[in-house]
């Protein structure tokens, strides 16, 4: 479990392109060691958010602590502790999968047989080793991933963030993916930020979740926490051609109801999308709720 | 040198080395074609300022290539912010934004030493000898460092692809015929000579083939002049980068 230190802290962090409010006065903190994700539609602002945290857009607006010392992307002591894996894999792809961590190593300062050796640590921790000589761009889409985000471990950073980490990966690819973030957070003692708009994502990795609609955050908490807001049971009711949702706090007040109904009804537990559609009316898919 | 110069010129420099054979042979190919049809083509036996058209030619043809392999950076930087998006990583690095400058300009001076050594192995073979000597190595650097200065800027400031393209077309073709590289600006209409006193390929142009010539002279002030473009460049360029977000 992650301890109470706040690793970030951001408070009223606004941002707009042109008349486009893209990130609206939001206020989190992120504690050290745990593995945290942003939830939301596409559009919602998660990637405005990381840009903003890590220095490549200034904000309008807010401010942001690292450690308790306020950000300002000219003061190369931050960027030093912080590792960025894109939502796009940017890798060289005319070099090899050495070559693009050595440039990385390089930028960060690291050296000789010390860099040679976090070459050799990343690639091995990212099963790339038989790929070190391998051009980027021959690599599958997964291994690509893979090494941008050995790239953006090989300085040692305190903070990892991940925008997107598993889009376009297939399930089986995806679900290695998360064994691996879940590996970086525990034996590279990483504090994980990643945004998703995957709900078994964020809730199979995080230990808290942030969702984040139309440039605000809606709720914070733990999986846990968010699902007891509307309820840990939902009743999935089929009514002629519609889907409607009840939500109960435990199973037996759920089978309660589900006794006095003489309908089509099924019971689950509750998902953090049934949160989202609750308290928004909408599918982080972005389509309109039918329940 | 400073992480962040050291990082973005062994990034550079390792494409370039994959690139090595495509850069040579582009560098190689448009010079001979321009030295064949200037040189042994219409000015076949012209004379210019007294000298044979073929030595006045050379150098031109060194200035004007050079250009193009140190001003070509700017496409570079663009497909690999546009599309590769590798800038980024220089944004997230712990570096000083001048640094980028710094490695850009290297590394594009680099690249315009490419065609310096193809057009001096055509000197030999067309049988002309210039003077290597520190004025020249001085003019030469001048002049490289302001072309890859001015690719990084324009790279930097377009917006797409395509606007590099027209940027490109609007500065680098007319530089390269009215910059003094193949005919002598005096010999051009007031208004050819006006648009080319614009140009810093004129300047480097005259400078470099003083340089060379060993009976030709040598305008001293044009040394400083270039100095000058390559300072208000330097904080143009640094300017620029200083602004750009992704």
């Amino acid at each position: 479990m992650p301890g109470h230190t706040v690793e970030i802290n951001v408070t009223g962090l606004t941002r707009s392109f042109g008349t486009t409010l893209a990130v609206n006065d939001i206020s989190f903190d992120v504690y050290q060691g745990e593995l945290f994700a942003f939830l939301g539609p596409n559009g919602a602002g998660k990637t405005t958010t990381i840009n903003l945290l890590t220095g490549l857009l200034t904000p309008d607006g807010g401010t942001i602590n690292y450690r308790g010392e306020r950000f300002d992307p000219v003061r190369l002591a931050v960027k030093q502790m912080i590792g960025v894996v894109p939502q796009h894999n940017n890798l060289d792809k005319e070099l090899t999968s050495a070559e693009n961590l050595r440039v990385h190593g390089v930028l960060f300062g690291l050296r000789g047989s010390e860099l040679e050796k976090r070459i050799d640590f990343c690639l091995d921790f990212a099963d790339l080793h038989a790929k070190r000589n391998t051009p980027a761009g021959k690599l599958s889409g997964g291994m690509k991933r893979k090494l941008v985000i050995a790239r953006a471990l090989l300085h040692q950073p305190k903070i990892l963030f991940l925008d997107e980490p598993t889009v376009g990966l297939d399930p089986h690819s995806r679900r290695r993916m998360w064994a691996f973030l879940r590996r970086i957070n525990l034996e590279q003692k990483c504090t994980v930020f990643l945004t998703t708009h995957y709900i078994e994502e964020a809730e199979s990795l995080a230990q808290r979740v942030m969702i984040m609609d139309n440039a605000r955050i809606i709720a914070a908490g733990t999986p846990d926490e968010l699902k007891s807001r509307v309820g840990h049971y939902v009743l999935d009711i089929y009514r002629d051609e519609d889907l409607e949702n009840e939500f109960f706090a435990d199973r037996t007040a759920a089978l309660k109801r589900l006794e006095k109904l003489d309908l089509s009804v099924r019971i689950r537990e509750t998902t953090l999308e049934d949160v989202f559609i609750q308290l928004t009316g909408k599918r982080i898919s972005g389509d309109k709720s039918n329940g | 040198m400073v992480n962040g110069i050291r990082g973005i010129y062994l990034r550079e420099t390792l494409i370039l080395r994959k690139r090595l054979v495509k850069t040579l042979l582009a560098s190689a190919v448009s010079p001979a074609l321009f030295l064949i049809a200037f040189g042994y083509g219409v000015g076949r036996g012209a004379q210019v300022n007294g000298y044979d058209y073929l030595i006045f030619l050379l150098p031109g043809l060194l200035t004007m290539s050079s250009m193009n392999q140190s001003y070509g950076i700017a496409t570079e930087i663009n497909i690999s912010r546009f599309y590769f998006k590798v800038f980024e990583e220089y944004l997230l690095a712990p570096l000083r934004r001048w640094e980028i400058v710094v490695a850009e300009m290297l590394y594009g001076m680099t690249k315009g030493l490419i065609p310096v050594v193809i057009i001096f192995i055509y000197s030999v073979l067309c049988g002309v000898h210039f003077s290597l000597n520190p004025l020249f190595i001085v003019a030469l650097l001048l002049h490289l460092a302001i072309f890859s200065l001015l690719g990084l800027i324009t790279a930097l400031l377009v917006r797409n692809h395509s606007d590099q393209a027209t940027m490109n077309a609007f500065l680098i073709t007319p530089m390269m015929f009215l910059s003094g590289t193949f005919f002598p600006v005096e010999q051009m209409p007031l208004f050819i000579r006006a648009v080319a006193a614009l140009s810093p390929l004129t300047y480097s142009t005259q400078l470099i083939r003083a340089t060379l010539i060993p009976t030709m002279a040598v305008n001293g002030w044009l040394f400083p002049v270039l100095f000058v473009m390559l300072l208000v460049l330097f904080a143009i360029a640094r300017w620029v980068v200083n602004r750009v977000q992704i």
